[in-house]
């Protein structure tokens, strides 16, 4: 069994016969009656409505593939601006020990806050526009990224810095070609967990009035008592975070070629 | 590197934000609908509500939160440990738990609704999804990581099966298993409000959203700062206790 | 530059440095040239940590290099070697005394003050030849003089080959190699090392020990080199430092006057290994 195990070939087909059975049991199990289908609509029901949902779009016109892009522009506005702020602030404040001191407890406690509780704050300010939607992707993005670059600049190996003094670095050149640098690998796992963030924010975001985004479209489904279409979004805003994920990774080892291959999770 | 103000500095910069804002509120904005001053925030709430209601709302909110966290901490511990420990099992449990980690916890919220209803369990559902993936992930991990010549010392003292898993392989997969707990703890603060957006007639996040529609906007920034302050609270907790604990030999 | 002419002619220490100048340890090393280019006097170190009673990391420290010679400071952890070493580099300053470096007070670190770390100092971000090109560049070399500089130093090195490798991408000894390389293309009057080649196997080691001293033949520098290993020390040095903690002293120098390559099996080695082995054993 163990040797099994350890094939490649059963690596692959152990999980996709499991989850086979899986969806074969679910879809008996509704058949039988023993599962509601309104509460769990079964695998050929959801084929189905992905075929309807990415054709016809649900209301007529909103296909999927447009919710999704609506909701990858949401979250990449946050995102970006976040890291557009983030990152130089950061930078400043991580190599000024005072500073950092200084602006700790505040960092600490407004990456605390819950993002989602602004959501009244960001209607009055903002109104139920894209602008309330992007400010709370962005507020959650910017404190997780501001930590992370502080981090990443006091965290940089003392020795490197050492050794180029021994080189007669002038300062800002020393920031420009080794403090930098050495941050990148941390600046970018700040910047993989604060995609995280915006796509957990951004469910939340769409739920203010708005009919367009995956965040809407699942919960908007609801109210017609279409779990069906609930689950396809939910698969659909996974599949999306997956790709920027993936995209993210690979844009990291495009800037980074110098880290170990198979290391980039650990930056 | 020492210089006389470094020791204060983390009180100077909070009370430099809180007295910018509340100059900014009173001198730029003017206005109590739009930016209440944080002066403002703190008697609006003491004023406005009776000492016992806000304590209600506290109460309420973390049950659910210590709720959801405690289902998610027993089941992402348990099922990473035995994903890594029982190679065939991680191997069918892995894939179904990589499908469904990257859906955002708010999406299950209708699901959430239409399984369990409009009561307590599906809030606590929601926040059990938040925090369980970051424990899960954190626990498996741990296991799977842990360096083979950890086993081959057991081994020679002839220590195996489920000793070596509780002697051995579990205290050794702790530091993880604490990071673990201690981000599905924070998540799980985080996703409160949305949990309680679910038809909550009590609850931080029902108060603040309810006060913003009374038109009480000092009490929904007294909400939010309690929310990001008893998160933090919790999170040093947490962190104390791990650190008297696991972090006695172990850099967490 | 700071360091502007090596040839220029000593001017006496400034007695400025304080009155407790002793007579020079004057060893008598035949090789090496005569200049001396590292003057440490009265140098101590306390910590700011440090209570008022207990005892210095380095007390009164007088050491004289000359130009050319090859320097070992020898002793067991905590003895202050590399604070020491820290201190002539200017990356730490000492509590007291003073040092000079071609004549010139040491206030910081760079001019021309090569350093080879213990630790991988390597910029992993950038290849083998782009980490000794930095070095070169650092000094106002344009781009390509610096690129057939590294070329050559990395084949002195016996590094040829892997120019375009990442440090993550080499070995142990391979990325020390790059490190001495990049330390000589600063074109340092001196050359810091501080246990280069602690991490390394033995074996290595003792490659990168013949590999040193060729290219130190090559290239001649002044070299301080700090080591905890005695055979290191005896293999290398012109002269060997001994240095004992709690407070940091000297207990011991002794020169080498044994032609290279050296073989263990020497017995004037041999002697000289009891000789510091006892030595070692101050507290």
């Amino acid at each position: 069994m163990d040797r099994l195990i350890g094939t490649r070939l059963a690596r692959f087909l152990i999980p996709a016969v499991f989850l086979a059975l899986m969806l074969a049991l679910w879809e008996f199990a509704v058949a039988a009656g023993w599962l509601r289908r309104l509460l769990f609509p079964p695998p050929s029901r959801l084929i189905g409505s992905a075929i309807e949902l990415a054709s016809v779009g649900v209301p007529v016109g909103n296909t999927l593939l447009y919710n999704a892009s609506v909701t990858l522009a949401r979250i990449l506005a946050g995102f970006i601006g976040a890291l557009v702020l983030a990152i130089p602030l950061g930078l400043l404040i991580g190599s000024r020990p005072l500073l950092d001191r200084a602006t700790q407890p505040i960092v600490g406690f407004c990456r605390s806050v819950a993002t989602l509780s602004l959501l009244p704050l960001a209607l009055v300010w903002f109104g139920i526009g894209e602008t309330s939607k992007i400010f709370l992707i962005g507020y959650g993005c910017f404190w997780v990224m501001l930590s992370n670059v502080i981090a990443a600049v006091r965290l940089v190996d003392p020795v490197l810095l050492n050794a180029a003094r021994t080189m007669d670095i002038p300062e800002h050149r020393l920031f420009m070609r080794v403090v930098l640098p050495a941050t990148l690998p941390r600046i970018a796992a700040g910047a993989r967990i604060a995609l995280g963030v915006g796509f957990m924010v951004i469910v939340g975001a769409e739920m203010i009035g708005t009919v367009t985004g995956l965040g809407a479209l699942i919960m908007e489904a609801r109210t017609f008592y279409r779990t069906d279409i609930t689950m396809i979004g939910m698969l659909a805003i996974g599949i999306l975070g997956l790709v920027l994920t993936s995209a993210l990774a690979r844009l990291e080892t495009r800037l980074m070629p110098w880290l170990p291959r198979g290391n980039a999770e650990a930056g | 590197m020492d210089h006389p103000l470094s020791r204060y500095a983390g009180l100077i910069g909070v009370a430099a934000f809180a007295l910018i804002w509340e100059l900014a509120a009173r001198l730029i904005w003017r206005d109590p609908a739009v930016l209440p001053a944080p002066s403002d925030a703190i008697m609006q709430a003491l004023t406005l509500m009776q000492p016992g209601e806000l304590l209600g709302h506290i109460g309420i909110s973390l049950g659910r939160i210590l709720a959801g966290f405690a289902l998610a901490a027993a089941a992402g511990v348990l099922l990473g440990i035995a994903a890594g420990w029982f190679s065939w099992f991680g191997m069918i449990l892995r894939p179904l738990i990589e499908l469904l980690r990257p859906i955002p916890p708010l999406a299950w919220i209708p699901l959430a609704i239409i399984w369990f209803g409009l009561g307590e369990p599906s809030k606590v559902f929601v926040i059990f999804l938040g925090a369980f993936f970051p424990v899960f992930t954190n626990a498996y991990r741990g296991i799977t990581m842990i360096p083979p010549v950890i086993f081959r010392a057991a081994r020679t003292m002839d220590i195996d099966g489920w000793r070596l898993l509780w002697k051995v392989a579990m205290p050794a997969a702790m530091p993880d298993i604490a990071t673990g707990l201690r981000v599905g703890f924070s998540l799980a603060f985080g996703i409160l409000v949305a949990a309680e957006l679910i038809a909550a007639d009590k609850g931080l996040g029902y108060l603040i959203m309810q006060s913003r529609q009374l038109g009480h906007l000092g009490i929904a920034v007294f909400g939010i700062l309690l929310i990001g302050i008893l998160s933090m609270l919790a999170d040093w907790q947490l962190g104390a206790v791990i650190r008297r604990t696991v972090g006695r030999w172990a850099k967490v | 530059m700071e360091v502007a002419n090596l040839g220029m002619n000593d001017r006496p220490m400034r007695s400025g440095a304080g009155p407790a100048m002793l007579a020079e340890p004057m060893p008598d090393a035949a090789n090496g040239g005569t200049d001396p280019i590292i003057r440490i006097a009265g140098v101590g170190k306390r910590f700011a940590s440090d209570t008022q009673g207990s005892e210095p990391v380095l007390d009164a420290i007088d050491l004289t290099i000359r130009d050319n010679e090859f320097v070992v400071l020898l002793g067991r952890s905590g003895c202050g070697k590399t604070t020491l070493l820290n201190i002539v580099a200017g990356l730490e300053k000492a509590t007291s005394g003073s040092v000079l470096v071609a004549n010139r007070p040491v206030t910081g670190p760079g001019g021309g003050k090569g350093m080879v770390f213990q630790q991988n100092a390597l910029f992993p971000w950038l290849t083998a030849a782009r980490n000794v090109m930095f070095a070169a560049q650092s000094r106002g070399q344009s781009k390509a003089e610096a690129a057939a500089l590294a070329a050559e130093l990395l084949r002195l090195v016996g590094l040829d080959a892997v120019g375009d490798k990442y440090p993550s991408e080499l070995s142990g000894g391979m990325q020390q190699r790059v490190a001495i390389a990049r330390a000589l293309a600063l074109d340092p009057a001196i050359l810091l090392m501080d246990e280069p080649f602690g991490a390394l196997d033995e074996l290595t080691r003792n490659e990168m020990q013949d590999e040193l001293l060729r290219v130190w033949q090559v290239r001649r520098k002044t070299v301080l080199f700090v080591t905890h290993s005695i055979w290191e020390a005896l293999m290398l040095a012109d002269r060997i430092v001994v240095l004992a903690p709690r407070p940091g002293r000297i207990v011991l120098e002794r020169s080498v006057d044994q032609p290279r390559p050296r073989s263990r099996t020497n017995p004037g080695l041999l002697a000289l290994h009891e000789a510091i082995w006892q030595a070692l054993q101050a507290r």
